[in-house]
């Protein structure tokens, strides 16, 4: 690992009297995987969207690989790859289509944009439905084909939002394998996610974020602090422990 | 049961127009129509009189509402989720009890009543004496009946499929004949009306064998009452009724049968292995997938269709009733172009999550202006030989060949017109559009049917404006001689059709480049 890829600072965005995030810093050396954890409306798609210049912040700054994003985006997207949370393309292309599609607007020529769909599609065990529309995929399928767009040029660094969300454990086993070898090649990934386990498993940084501020960053051995991931994050954000008493009148013992 | 889906179907529309101005406004507007066509039918029927043609033209009037009844559910499935079988599947009810709660939330709103009060002008019209009155009461009971449960019957046995990627895209097409059928009636029902074309006695033959279809029974039943035949009219009333029996348990059969069913999948694939023209560079590339939307988005088909419904209802009257054709020509081809510009002036927030992709990668204004120029290279490609087509189509029926030459001048001019207010719109006047569960069709998200009107309207009038000086050059070269007025228009026209479709790839790529992550939250919003 040399330098670093992903720098935030004082990012901030509001959304008329609520604010989405807080002003959050955030530190990602080249070639981590690394992982952005935390509760429903925490602002991770938020603080992702800022990253990848789809959304404007309010205040604050993003640097890629050096490049400002919101000073230069044509040169900061160009190095970038991303799959958003919406498992929604181009519905009406194949996958094959849809990959060199993605390609060749990245500026790939045509045959070196066809040749790598195709490796693509290989490795994301997706060959035998690529001239299936991907209106007909199913969400797994999306979610890879999404991958393979955000990676057919290369990028130096990966944002994946939620890329494991209603993906069944062998798609998700293909997305991790490739997550993994993508980063140790040295380009960066950072990525949303609900699952802990998996965050826990394949990311060597993780930042927790509640309330759109981050509450732990840092290695993932450091945000764990002995615990499992698990733990640590309820310890951090908090947890509602008093259903018990409300719902009383549930269960077998009860009518 | 019955009473709970009624209170649910009420409560989805009380929190949709608390939701939003568009609601109310669209709820307003339908309980107006409703409100018009109750008031208009009922007059119409109680002037008819109570002779066997009255019986002919009910017999007619009936069997238009059962049609309605029949293809508007299709066209509107899913406003209305009351409709939708499967959102109960998870609930522990039984078939035949949720049957009838289905068709009693069917049965409740301003359209059923609307019905049921325009029916009930036979027994100001048709009904003569007291039998004949207690006897229409009951037919237009059962007319009402079975228009709710033939509706019911084909929607739930189309419920699948219309959950399925195929089946909406079937939906979406149904709008291009439906479109053209009503454009047909409301040019030509008018007209010979007026004309005096279309009288009671024009429903004769029709009649022969409407009057055993179950709308056919009804209004006889009444005509048999009022003329002392009390027995056939109880007979076709009981036939009626056991007609409606035998829909409803093949209803009830149907829900049973679509509540444990899944939908139908589609595995079609795509012939072809790369994209076309995409050597061209990002323009190419660009055009590539819009060409290819072009033919596979049923919304692209429909509209599509639907400008050629308009060219052809626009042209044909003008060929029809404009002593100067010319007019007419002129007309169909401004109409026509103007139309290809409103249907496409929301790209972005039609083009839905999808433009995320495009948006990470197409970021400088020179890959903008390529993004929209080809854009514009796509539909132009359908656009030109279509619109020409036609233009050339009107003038040799009209036996004026070399007008066609006319039309594609206008044509050319209102196509590049077009497209730039299209690209203008798409990136000045952005919206996200939505799907509601279960419809086929996209429409404006809450809060943004405004701007949506807005835009479709401003694109017609613009392209109005900018075919003016083109209608101009036609009117005033009509003395010159036509081996140098045509070839002349229709350069110039092209030259300036492409100059405006420039200026607006040009205007749109500034605009775009400065509110890029505006427009992909716009997209990204689309719920499609």
């Amino acid at each position: 690992m040399s330098g670093t890829a992903i720098a935030v600072t004082e990012l901030r965005k509001s959304f008329g009297p609520k604010e989405a995030v807080a002003g959050i810093d955030l530190e990602i050396a080249a070639g981590s995987l690394a992982g952005l954890v935390g509760p429903n409306g925490a602002g991770k798609t938020t603080s992702l969207s800022m990253m990848t210049g789809l959304l404007r912040p309010d205040g604050g700054r993003v640097l890629l690989n050096g490049m400002d994003m919101w000073a230069d985006p044509p040169a900061a997207k160009a190095i970038i790859g991303v799959v958003p949370a919406e498992a929604r393309l181009f519905e009406r292309l194949s996958g094959e289509e849809l990959l060199e599609y993605a390609g060749r607007l990245r500026g790939l020529p045509a045959g070196e944009a066809r040749s790598r769909a195709a490796q693509l599609l290989d490795v994301l065990d997706l060959t035998g439905d690529a001239k299936r529309l991907v209106a007909d995929y199913s969400t797994g399928m999306r979610k890879k084909a999404m991958l393979g767009c955000a990676l057919i040029h290369n990028p130096a660094v990966l944002f994946l939002d939620e890329p494991l969300e209603g993906v069944d454990p062998v798609s998700a086993d293909t997305i991790r394998r490739l997550l993994t070898r993508f980063a140790a090649s040295g380009s960066t990934v950072l990525f949303s996610s609900h699952v802990m386990e998996l965050v826990e498993q394949v990311c060597d940084h993780v930042t927790i974020i509640d309330k759109g501020r981050i509450v732990a960053t840092g290695t993932t051995e450091q945000v764990r602090n002995g615990k499992t991931l698990q733990q640590a994050f309820i310890d951090l954000v908090g947890s509602r422990a008093n259903d018990a008493e409300v719902l009383s009148w549930l269960g077998s013992s009860s009518s | 049961m019955a009473r709970l889906l009624v209170q649910l179907k009420l409560r989805l529309w009380l929190n949709a127009l608390r939701a939003s101005s568009g609601a109310q406004i669209a709820f307003i507007f339908s309980v107006i129509c409703a409100a018009a066509v109750a008031g208009g039918v009922f007059l119409l029927l109680s002037i008819l009189g109570s002779g066997i043609a009255a019986a002919d033209v009910t017999t007619v009037i009936f069997s238009v509402f059962a049609v309605a009844w029949l293809i508007l559910p299709l066209v509107i499935f899913g406003l209305d989720s009351t409709l939708d079988p499967a959102t109960l599947a998870l609930y522990p009810l039984r078939t035949r009890t949720m049957a009838a709660g289905m068709l009693a939330a069917s049965a409740t709103g301003p359209w059923p009543l609307a019905t049921l009060i325009g029916l009930l002008g036979v027994t100001a019209g048709l009904a003569r004496g007291a039998l004949g009155v207690l006897v229409a009461l009951l037919a237009v009971l059962l007319q009402v009946l079975f228009c709710i449960t033939l509706a019911r019957f084909v929607t739930t046995g189309l419920a699948g499929m219309l959950r399925s990627r195929r089946g909406k895209d079937l939906a979406v097409l149904l709008i291009i004949p439906l479109f053209a059928v009503y454009e047909g009636f409301i040019q030509t029902v008018p007209k010979l009306l007026s004309e005096g074309a279309l009288t009671a006695s024009s429903f004769g033959g029709v009649d022969l064998w409407l009057r055993w279809t179950p709308p056919g029974l009804a209004a006889h039943a009444i005509y048999d009452a009022s003329t002392g035949h009390l027995g056939t009219a109880l007979l076709r009333l009981a036939l009626l009724a056991g007609i409606i029996g035998v829909i409803g348990l093949l209803w009830i059969r149907s829900l049973g049968h679509s509540l444990v069913t899944s939908d139908a999948s589609t595995r079609s694939a795509v012939r072809g292995s790369a994209l076309p023209f995409a050597r061209f560079g990002l323009r190419g590339t660009v055009a590539a997938r819009f060409w290819i939307y072009q033919r596979r988005e049923p919304f692209a088909l429909m509209y599509w269709g639907i400008t050629v419904v308009i060219i052809l209802v626009v042209g044909v009257r003008a060929a029809l009733t404009t002593p100067n054709f010319l007019g007419g020509l002129l007309a169909s081809a401004a109409f026509g172009s103007a139309f290809v510009g409103s249907f496409h002036a929301n790209v972005i927030g039609m083009s839905g999550p999808g433009f995320a992709l495009e948006a990470t990668s197409l970021s400088s204004k020179r890959a903008l202006r390529a993004y929209f120029s080809g854009h514009n290279l796509a539909l132009g490609a359908v656009a030109v030989p279509l619109l020409t087509a036609f233009s050339f189509g009107l003038a040799a029926v009209a036996k004026r060949p070399m007008d066609g030459f006319l039309g594609m001048a206008v044509d050319l001019a209102g196509i590049g017109g077009g497209l730039a207010l299209a690209n203008l719109f798409t990136v000045d006047a952005a919206y996200p559009v939505e799907k509601r569960a279960g419809s086929p069709f996209p429409r404006a998200a809450s809060g943004h049917v405004g701007d949506a009107l807005f835009a479709t309207l401003l694109t017609l009038l613009g392209v109005g404006v900018v075919v003016i000086p083109v209608i101009l050059a036609v009117v005033n070269t009509e003395t010159a001689p036509a081996a140098i007025r045509l070839p002349l228009l229709v350069l110039g026209a092209a030259a300036y059709g492409l100059a405006l479709a420039w200026a607006g790839v040009q205007g749109a790529a500034s605009v775009a480049e400065k509110k890029l992550p505006e427009l992909s939250q716009i997209a990204i919003a689309s719920k499609l």
